[in-house]
């Protein structure tokens, strides 16, 4: 999180726009005042007195916080510290605070996410999504994840441990992709390490982008206090990688795909088992803008003996899950999951790898309407079903 | 006539519509209007004209000159969401698009043939073929292949009185004069550009592209002139300053020897014998002007390396400062060391912090003041020190603006550059088209009615 005040943040805006296509609220809307230039100018404005911050609200409730309008950035505006001293200054609305409560806590996830499985529709009450964001849901309530039965692993084949590193279990993580996390230790084993569980739940990634900076800050010192001294803390979820990479954490985290990449796991895959399939990859926001990392990812999958590795077209585009946009902002969300589901379809692929469960969920509920032909799969997932000879 | 989306109010609207690029003067429309076909545009016009609402047609908002402010309040009307490719007729090498649609996107719509629409303004991935039209738009590579007008074969236009018109025609040739030129470079003056045909250009076979360290202006400038004088036409021709490369070194890491005081992009194209001989040469004459690097790009990744470092240097100069002014003047090239020189001095005596990065191959000019436009003092020195230079650029023999357009920035000086017969004309052609002034006023042509009172309220929003 940036030390700088907003005045500072924003005045490295000049609004030369370059930033306005790769935002895709902008893209599908047209309107300056849900683009990041306007946005920033808005909040500018605000801050000046020139505006009121209820002016400024919606528009600033409609960005998706996926800062591809940081890559786009001649002049390195730190957007995603600009939104989220923004919303620190609105206060998170009675909603947020509800949803973000509920979604944190792995105990009551687990249990809201068993009882909307009972509810019609799978989606939350229209009601209570009407008080949320006075539109009718779009999102499924996710369903309680379960680990798959991989096959035993030939330990005369594995190398010897070398290392330990921890593995950030998450919050919502842990409760919907158990199945990411064991495919997490697998690979990491397959390259010598063993993997030490952090329990210790939620990084504040959520709350840090609905602009609750002290709620966020307090369960990043919770946090800090389960890790194991000096050992590496391997991520698989891009939002929360985002954040502890902004944090004094950020010398020891690395996105799984990178420490793998660095580690040797390329031969690993290379050894495989042939597996013809079409895949695809979907950047994660958080992934791609927020870390930078792009090509691990990719090195990886195209390594799979085989694999017909497909590009996606607007690959680094959000998909409009974004923590809980689709639950703020339905339809906007959902009219950027059909942009991006175009783009699958187009692509021919089987397989969609993106490496964020709300990506993840997100892509595969539109993947679940359109009949399964498509399989939604975390990049880890992929990886560790091609290498147990399992992906095709 | 619109549907509910399509029409946004409000303050939050009406200050993120108050200016485009160019941020010295501000003036708030009453709404923003995002219609979706031509006939919607059509019934906004007939609308504001019947209602006597003053109407400014605004694309991506990229302009440099205040061209898609609503000077006078009233609609903005929004091309982006007319954002279709019409027709694609590549056996033809050309195409029809909306004018909200990238000029990237055009490139992009034909790549698989090896065609691209060759215009290339720096804001190519947001700006818009309406606007590229408006403003008559250029880039690096117009020093071969031309600014927009050329690449333009007809134009389909909402006129300011609410009719549609198209001029020019598909293909080469008569009658009458080229119509369509009017409207390019007219700067939404003449009516709201709803589509056009574009001329498509093959990709060239071969490129080749050097980046130029030189210890001196005066050098660099040389440097140009013998390069133009030796009868090779490079494709582009780009020059950049010391602290350009400031700005470049923070945002994207680039560095230059030590003592570097201007950098030149020079590019070939065309085809690859021609190329290698073309540059081959070009590159002996930069060797006899004693460069501290001569950096060859050896594929294509670090040709766009190169070109990102051009491409988006003014938009990294917000790592120097909070606002820029980007000037746009054309002078002969041969003028251009003691232009710098002017530039440079008017910039000390203000105190205000001048970059200059620009086509020096055909001497259009970007002096590129960084300030902060929350003091008014600042603003008011960087209003003074462009109007000197801009008159300068006169004195020397060249134009106002090259391609960035005068929009309400320099509708000041177009008396210092056109006789009062002249002048005269020009207004009694806008008369013809926009009899009632409505559309886009206070641009491009002076002496406005109910303008000039306004411009002091804008300047006076901007501090």
């Amino acid at each position: 999180m940036s030390q700088h005040s907003l005045t500072d943040l924003t005045s490295h805006c000049i609004r030369c726009g370059f930033c306005l296509e790769d935002c895709p609220t902008f893209k599908i809307t047209g309107e300056e005042h849900e683009s990041p230039r306007g946005r920033i100018y808005l909040v500018r404005s605000a801050e000046e007195g020139k505006l009121d911050w209820d002016e400024a609200r919606p528009h600033l409730d409609r960005c998706l916080g996926c800062r591809a309008c940081e890559t786009a950035c001649p002049s390195g505006v730190e957007y995603g510290a600009i939104l989220e001293l923004a919303r620190e200054r609105l206060g998170a609305k009675p909603a947020t605070k509800m949803l973000l409560s509920g979604l944190t806590d792995s105990r009551k996830a687990r249990l809201q996410f068993q009882l909307g499985a009972m509810m019609p529709g799978k989606r939350m009450p229209a009601l209570l999504s009407k008080w949320v964001s006075g539109e009718t849901p779009e999102a499924n309530i996710p369903r309680v994840g379960t680990v798959r039965e991989w096959p035993t692993v030939d330990e005369s084949a594995l190398p010897p441990i070398r290392g330990e590193v921890a593995l950030l279990m998450g919050c919502v993580m842990q409760v919907l992709y158990p199945d990411v996390h064991e495919a997490t230790r697998r690979l990491l084993r397959r390259v010598g390490y063993r993997v030490h569980d952090v329990l210790g739940g939620c990084c504040g990634a959520l709350h840090a982008h609905s602009g609750m900076t002290k709620e966020a800050g307090d369960r990043l010192t919770d946090l800090k206090q389960q890790l194991p001294p000096g050992m590496p803390l391997i991520v698989n979820s891009a939002g929360c990688g985002s954040t502890l990479k902004e944090s004094d954490l950020k010398e020891q985290t690395l996105d799984a795909s990178e420490f793998l990449l660095a580690n040797g796991l390329v031969e690993v895959i290379r050894s495989g088992r042939e597996q013809r399939v079409r895949l695809t990859y979907h950047d994660a926001c958080h992934l791609a803008h927020g870390q930078g990392v792009r090509s691990q990812p990719r090195e990886l999958l195209r390594a799979i003996p085989g694999i017909e590795f497909v590009e996606l077209e607007e690959a680094d585009t959000c998909c409009g899950s974004a923590g809980i946009y689709n639950i703020q902002q339905p339809l906007l969300a959902r009219r950027l999951l059909e942009r991006k589901w175009e783009f699958v379809q187009q692509s021919g692929a089987q397989i969609v790898a993106t490496g964020n469960p709300g990506c993840h969920a997100w892509i595969a509920q539109r993947a679940e309407e359109a009949g399964q032909q498509v399989q939604v799969l975390h990049t880890l997932q992929a990886i560790e079903m091609a290498c147990s000879g399992m992906l095709a | 006539m619109l549907t509910g989306d399509a029409v946004r109010w409000g303050a939050a609207v009406d200050r993120a519509y108050d200016c485009d690029a160019y941020t010295v003067d501000r003036s708030a429309p009453a709404a923003v209007v995002l219609p979706s076909t031509e006939q919607e545009v059509q019934a906004v016009v007939r609308w504001c004209v019947a209602s006597r609402v003053p109407f400014t047609p605004r694309g991506a908002g990229t302009g440099l000159s205040g061209g898609a402010m609503p000077a006078l309040g009233g609609v903005v009307i929004s091309t982006k969401r007319l954002n279709r490719i019409l027709e694609v007729d590549l056996p033809n090498q050309r195409l029809h698009a909306e004018a909200g649609v990238t000029n990237s996107a055009l490139s992009k719509a034909v790549a698989h043939a090896g065609l691209h629409f060759a215009p290339d303004p720096s804001s190519q991935t947001v700006s818009t073929l309406g606007g590229n039209i408006a403003e008559n738009s250029g880039g690096p590579h117009t020093l071969k292949y031309g600014v927009t007008a050329p690449h333009i074969l007809t134009v389909r236009v909402v006129s300011p009185n609410g009719e549609m018109q198209e001029f020019g025609r598909r293909v080469v040739g008569g009658p009458g004069p080229a119509w369509e030129r009017l409207v390019v470079g007219s700067e939404g003056l003449l009516g709201v550009v709803v589509s056009a045909w574009v001329h498509l250009t093959p990709v060239p076979k071969a490129v080749q592209t050097v980046l130029v360290a030189l210890p001196t202006i005066r050098a660099a400038s040389d440097a140009v002139a013998s390069v133009i004088a030796s009868g090779i036409v490079p494709a582009a021709l780009e020059m950049m300053d010391r602290n350009i490369l400031m700005a470049l070194k923070v945002a994207f890491g680039l560095e230059f020897p030590a003592d570097t005081a201007a950098l030149l992009l020079l590019e070939c194209d065309g085809e690859p014998k021609q190329v290698e001989e073309d540059f081959a040469r070009m590159l002996a004459i930069l060797k006899g002007f004693a460069p501290l690097e001569l950096r060859v790009a050896s594929d294509e990744a670090e040709r766009k390396s190169l070109w990102t470092a051009r491409k988006k240097g003014i938009g990294a100069m917000g790592r120097l400062a909070p606002t820029i002014v980007t000037h746009d003047g054309v002078i002969p090239p041969s003028t251009l060391p003691d232009m710098l020189e002017f530039v440079y001095a008017v910039a000390a005596r203000e105190g205000i912090g001048v970059a200059n990065l620009f086509h020096a191959g055909d001497g259009n000019l970007h002096p590129c003041f960084y300030f902060d436009d929350r003091d008014p003092k600042q603003v008011e020195s960087v209003v003074r020190a462009g109007e000197e230079i801009m008159r300068k650029c006169l004195e020397l023999g060249g134009s106002l603006t090259g391609e960035h357009g005068i929009g309400v920035e320099k509708v000041g000086l177009m008396h210092a550059m056109f006789g009062p017969e002249d002048m005269a004309l020009q207004r009694r052609v806008k008369e013809l088209f926009n009899p009632d002034t409505l559309c886009n006023p206070c641009k491009l042509i002076p002496d406005q009615k109910g303008c000039v009172e306004h411009m002091v309220r804008w300047r006076g929003v901007a501090t």
